[in-house]
């Protein structure tokens, strides 16, 4: 009974932190997009606040540069449980066009943190994006706080 | 107040309930447009396997040829494959794909030159085990999904799968470890290569009197303009790629080495006419100690053995700068050799 409660407050309340780990900002464009009204994220329930310690989905997009590898663990463990993450576009996925040959990047993200989904494109649509994280949010995030328990 | 009560009646609408509850984008914005760019989709039995989309493809790791096993019925069919966590949906392997129909597919809306066409390449690589280093760059740039492998710790390509793009060429660190060999025109080569070797020679040949008064750390150059030989070469065939090509080579590799003869010095002790290999340097009553040049192996031994040091033993080398086919130059350093001479 609680159990469910608290998998319906969750499903309905997500709080999203974008981080960019040293990207084109392509992605993070795309984010926008989804914010505007066209897309309109919010009606979903889900906010982006950009603030790691109430977060519920972490949205890594870019490549993970020199600088970005330690904050980058540190964002995560400062986000509380239970928490996603969803790395958006190729940069996070196989460094995509930065990852040439003697370049300082240290893609793919899944190195650093745990990686729930992933959404491919260079950068992905808004839609696509938006479709994965409905796809993959509500429950993934239901699912891991019963398995925290 | 009235704005509460507005509020209250707004959410006891009964549309208002059922947006809050089921909300969705409209499906419209959703849809993906026809005009989209997607994901290459790959028609495996069209390709060609000339490896022009991963030529042009601009990212890192988007696009492999791979090549499926071969069956007792047929050959195993060589097909791209594209890792969607690579891709920038750019559509360049489907513009420049000269199959008809094309392999790739993507979208419409970018723009396909119908006359692109791929010359065939005559060049075939060969890995140098002597020189590699087995860093394996070769390996992780090579086009082929397992064209270059590892074999008994040798890096060795594999020429049923290469497509002689020449990437491998270009990511290589040691000069000389991968080789680019034409092979076509091999007997052309041949006789570029002979004909530079003999100009070379008698070029330092004719430097003579020169090199004979050297001192022992001294070193000898000669710059010799390569025009005149890319004259010669034209001659034999007219293709400028492989004549610079082969030109680099021969620079490259040969070593020369340089025996000269001060008769003067010579006391007639014979030493060096048993010791001589290939019968050059005979003994003649009237005429002395005679060393024909002719049947010369360049080996050093009468210059290890003459204990009047009337046989010289020089080593050159050569360097190829150039800036254009005609106006490079070859330069030429000669410098005595460090043998010991026996006692």
């Amino acid at each position: 009974m609680l159990d469910s409660l608290k998998d319906i407050i969750r499903k309905s309340s997500i709080h999203v932190c974008l981080i960019n780990t040293g990207g084109c900002n392509g992605c993070d464009i795309e984010v926008v997009a989804l914010l505007s009204p066209r897309y309109d994220l919010e009606q979903y329930g889900i906010y982006v606040h950009n603030n790691p310690r109430e977060a519920d989905v972490i949205l890594v997009t870019g490549a993970v540069t020199e600088q970005w590898r330690e904050k980058l663990q540190r964002i995560y463990a400062k986000a509380p449980e239970p928490k996603i993450v969803v790395a958006i576009g190729n940069c996070p996925l196989s460094g995509d066009v930065f990852n040439q040959e003697g370049s300082s990047v240290y893609a793919p993200v899944s190195d650093f943190i745990p990686v729930d989904a992933e959404i491919s494109g260079c950068p992905p649509r808004p839609s696509e994006i938006l479709a994965a994280i409905l796809g993959v949010g509500p429950d993934a995030i239901a699912a891991k706080g019963r398995q925290k328990q | 107040m009235s704005s509460v009560i507005w509020y209250l009646y707004e959410f006891a609408r009964k549309s208002w309930a059922e947006n809050f509850a089921a909300a969705k984008t409209d499906s419209e914005i959703m849809e993906t447009p026809s005009r989209f760019r997607d994901f290459p989709q790959v028609r495996k039995e069209y390709c060609i396997a000339c490896g022009a989309c991963t030529a042009a493809c601009p990212a890192p790791m988007a696009i492999k040829l791979v090549r499926s096993e071969d069956s007792a019925h047929e050959e195993g069919i060589t097909y791209p494959i594209i890792n969607t966590r690579g891709c920038i949906r750019c559509g360049f392997c489907a513009e420049v794909c000269p199959t008809d129909p094309k392999t790739l597919l993507c979208g419409e809306n970018h723009l396909i030159r119908e006359e692109f066409t791929i010359l065939p390449v005559d060049k075939m690589f060969v890995i140098d085990d002597y020189l590699c280093i087995k860093c394996k760059k070769c390996m992780k740039s090579c086009k082929v999904g397992d064209a270059i492998s590892e074999i008994d710790n040798k890096m060795v390509i594999d020429q049923s799968k290469c497509i002689s793009c020449g990437e491998c060429l270009k990511t290589c660190p040691v000069k000389g470890a991968i080789k680019g060999i034409f092979i076509s025109n091999v007997e052309e080569q041949k006789e570029i290569i002979n004909m530079v070797v003999n100009t070379l020679e008698a070029r330092i040949e004719s430097e003579k009197d020169k090199i004979k008064k050297l001192e022992p750390e001294e070193i000898f150059k000669i710059d010799f303009p390569i025009d005149e030989l890319v004259e010669k070469s034209r001659e034999i065939i007219k293709n400028d790629e492989l004549i610079k090509d082969t030109l680099e080579k021969i620079t490259d590799r040969l070593k020369m080495n340089i025996i000269t003869w001060d008769d003067e010095k010579c006391k007639n002790c014979r030493l060096c006419v048993k010791e001589c290999p290939s019968g050059a340097i005979t003994y003649d009553e009237e005429k002395g100690v005679q060393r024909n040049p002719k049947k010369c192996l360049k080996c050093s031994i009468c210059y290890q053995t003459c204990p009047f040091g009337v046989a010289g033993f020089y080593v050159a080398r050569f360097l190829l700068s150039e800036t254009s086919m005609d106006d490079g130059v070859i330069h030429i350093t000669l410098k005595a050799a460090q043998l010991p001479i026996r006692s």
